[in-house]
């Protein structure tokens, strides 16, 4: 039996729920795999060893830290799942603009917390991570085909396409075209593109795709009727510090005029 | 004598909780429900971020209830900016909301809660030994999954729900389709209604000083105004006036009361106030059960929840109902910000949910204050687990955590 481990650090169980909803998939697993670890659906879970240890959530507090470091050691394989493991997730958007004490305070009234707590990062500058599934949540097909290409000894690979891609396969009008402030060709696609598709602009949840770029995505954004500071903004909400990298370097100028 | 009981990861309940229970002596000496789940800052990121970002950032605060986070921010966002959306808009939303509980209530009831009344660790373990039952409630789950994805676009954290309504709405067919499968789904739910008034309820609480839930003359989701059980009503507006919060040494949620006591909130709140409001249908379902409502039990709350599922499932039919009569309809309306601040509240699977916004003349987000279920349950579960521990001293350590699991995840903080 191989074990699986499911983890959730600093999250909303979302990528958890989109698990358990693989259910068919979950069903005809279970001959081959045993979930060891599942605290969100079970009583009996272990932590000694994993053959393949998923991980949900960002690393925000020292608990987080030492449960995913542990879980680092007893691990074949770690994946993280979705993009707050991957990129810190819609709780790092701010943390190039404000300090951490000034967050803390501006919720709690106090720094005084019960816990400590760093700035929310992504599991990768924790700990060293083999595979990445981002989405907020991740995509359930990617998660049942990395599952699959894990138990039959294949690397799972995705290729870090533009969503713009997943538009013409499935003959969606383009948004852009039509003024909607839309992601799509800096995102990395394999969700389907299931906004796009219903009117709504990709808002970049999986992250970046292969060499995006962010100077022709801003000046679409702008000719789309947002602000250059909404744009960085709008780009920011999924990507933690892909983004914040980013256009830091690319738009140095304008932070120091504007402080977006 | 010192006996201390700690539980340190409580399983089967979404977030992470821990609980530390002291007696001396026979006498209960401290206890703790700590949350230890990181804080996510969601008062803080909407900050400076454009209206129309707002109900996709805090969609992010709960992946199991987030069409609720949702259209709270969307309310609130509509009540600052005095929009009014269309009847089929308001439809559509209710529709969405019983996707949104029959999803959330059935992963409650049949994979965080049943398998302690049928002797599990697990919904996966129980599965050998009774396929059909788990299939029911995968079954059921599925329905709620599909009627979310269908309107919201995804399954979690769909990006079709936006203030002002929907960027595009459900064809004729797939309202009819959807019509169909609910009309299915219902025969299933009252075989829940009835698994769930099958098993023994131990009472482990006394009755809560109060209970809270939206005031309507029936059985509502969602609305303006709230009730309190001893009569009192307030607005939305008024609600920061009323539920008092303190942060707390120990638990990252805040601590919540009201006129100084805990108070209830959630299916059994919701229940025990519209029990004679429901459908004739859903009353009739009532009228064979061994339970009766409205209930003192907090255990009860899992036969509330299958109630609830049944009444919006009844009510999720006749909305299909009048939107395919009202096919073709347009899914928005426009939205146009101005500085101003905007309340919405909402019941969530869980219980009550607040939120409110300031913004300004741009539309941008000046600041916000969210007030969660798992806030407000805080004060109530801990005043429950006191009355457990003292009635239950010569329990086993096993036995006493055993039932003070139980007893929590009777909430689902
Ligand atoms: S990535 Fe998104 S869905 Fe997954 S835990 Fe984080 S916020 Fe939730
Ligand atoms: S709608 Fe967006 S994702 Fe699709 S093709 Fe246009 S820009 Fe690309
Ligand atoms: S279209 Fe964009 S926002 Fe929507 S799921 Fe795909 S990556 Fe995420």
């Amino acid at each position: 039996m191989v074990k699986i481990g499911i983890m959730g650090l600093t999250g909303c169980s979302g990528c958890q729920c989109e698990i358990l909803n693989c259910e068919d998939a979950i069903y005809k697993l279970l001959g081959r795999v045993e979930f060891s670890y599942f605290p969100l659906a079970q009583d009996n879970n272990s932590f000694e060893e994993f053959d393949v240890l998923f991980v949900e959530g960002s690393v925000t507090t020292d608990l987080d830290e030492e449960k995913v470091k542990k879980g680092r050691e007893i691990s074949k394989i770690l994946v993280a799942v979705g993009s707050c493991a991957c990129y810190g997730g819609v709780q790092s958007q701010r943390n190039d603009e404000v300090s951490l004490e000034e967050m803390i305070k501006g919720v709690y009234g106090t720094t005084e917390l019960p816990v400590k707590i760093s700035k929310p990062r992504a599991v990768s500058e924790v700990v060293k991570v083999d595979y990445e599934l981002p989405g907020c949540p991740l995509d359930k097909r990617q998660f049942v085909y990395a599952v699959a290409f894990l138990l039959n000894g294949v690397k799972p690979f995705f290729p870090k396409i533009p969503v713009c891609h997943e538009c013409k396969l499935s003959e969606t009008e383009c948004l852009t075209l039509k003024g909607i402030p839309c992601q799509g060709p800096i995102s990395f696609s394999g969700c389907g593109a299931p906004c796009t598709s219903q009117g709504v602009g990709c808002q970049g949840c999986r992250g970046d795709c292969d060499f995006p770029n962010y100077n022709e995505m801003v000046s679409i954004l702008e000719r789309n009727g947002l602000k250059r500071e909404d744009a960085f903004k709008f780009i920011k909400v999924f990507r933690g510090k892909q983004a914040q990298d980013r256009i830091s370097k690319l738009f140095r100028g304008d932070l120091d005029e504007k402080g977006a | 004598m010192k006996r201390e009981l700690n539980i340190n990861h409580l399983t089967r309940v979404e977030g992470h909780g821990a609980v530390n229970i002291v007696i001396e002596n026979d006498k209960l000496r401290e206890i703790k429900l700590r949350f230890t789940e990181g804080p996510r800052f969601f008062e803080y990121i909407t900050r400076e971020r454009l209206y129309n970002e707002i109900p996709k950032i805090v969609s992010r605060i709960c992946g199991i209830c987030y069409v609720s986070h949702r259209l709270s921010s969307i309310a609130a966002i509509e009540d600052a900016f005095d929009v009014k959306v269309t009847e089929e808009i308001d439809l559509l939303r209710k529709l969405l909301i019983v996707g949104e509980y029959l999803e959330s209530h059935a992963l409650h009831l049949y994979f965080l809660a049943l398998p302690d009344y049928m002797g599990y660790p697990s919904a996966l373990a129980m599965a050998k030994d009774y396929p059909n039952v788990v299939k029911r409630g995968f079954h059921i789950k599925e329905v709620g999954n599909r009627i979310m994805k269908l309107i919201g676009g995804k399954t979690v954290h769909g990006e079709n729900i936006l203030a002002g309504g929907f960027k595009s709405v459900p064809t004729k067919e797939q309202l009819q389709k959807i019509q169909d499968e609910l009309y299915k789904v219902i025969p299933e739910i009252k075989a829940t209604v009835s698994l769930f008034d099958s098993f023994h309820y131990p009472q482990y609480n006394e009755k809560p000083p109060f209970s809270l839930c939206i005031n309507s003359e029936k059985f509502s989701i969602l609305g303006n105004e709230l009730i309190l059980s001893d009569g009192t009503l307030f607005t939305k507006k008024e609600y920061e006036i009323f539920i008092e919060e303190k942060t707390s040494s120990y638990s990252t949620a805040k601590y919540s009361t009201i006129k100084g006591k805990p108070f209830l909130i959630g299916p059994l709140a919701r229940v025990n106030h519209y029990v004679d409001t429901l459908r004739s249908e859903t009353k009739e379902v009532l009228r064979n059960l061994k339970t009766k409502f409205p209930s003192e039990n907090i255990l009860h709350s899992n036969l509330a929840r299958a109630v609830e599922m049944l009444e919006l499932a009844l009510e999720g039919v006749e909305i299909c109902q009048k939107l395919i009569e009202a096919y073709p309809f347009e899914g928005e309306v426009e939205v146009k910000p101005k500085a101003g601040t905007g309340y919405g509240i909402k019941e969530a699977p869980r219980g009550l949910l607040f939120h409110k916004y300031t913004f300004d003349e741009n539309g941008r987000c000046t600041s916000a204050n969210i007030i969660t279920p798992t806030a407000q349950l805080q004060a109530i579960i801990e005043e429950n687990l006191g009355t457990l521990v003292e009635r239950s001293k010569d329990a086993e350590n096993e036995d006493l955590k055993k039932k003070a699991e139980m007893l929590i995840r009777a909430y689902d903080p």
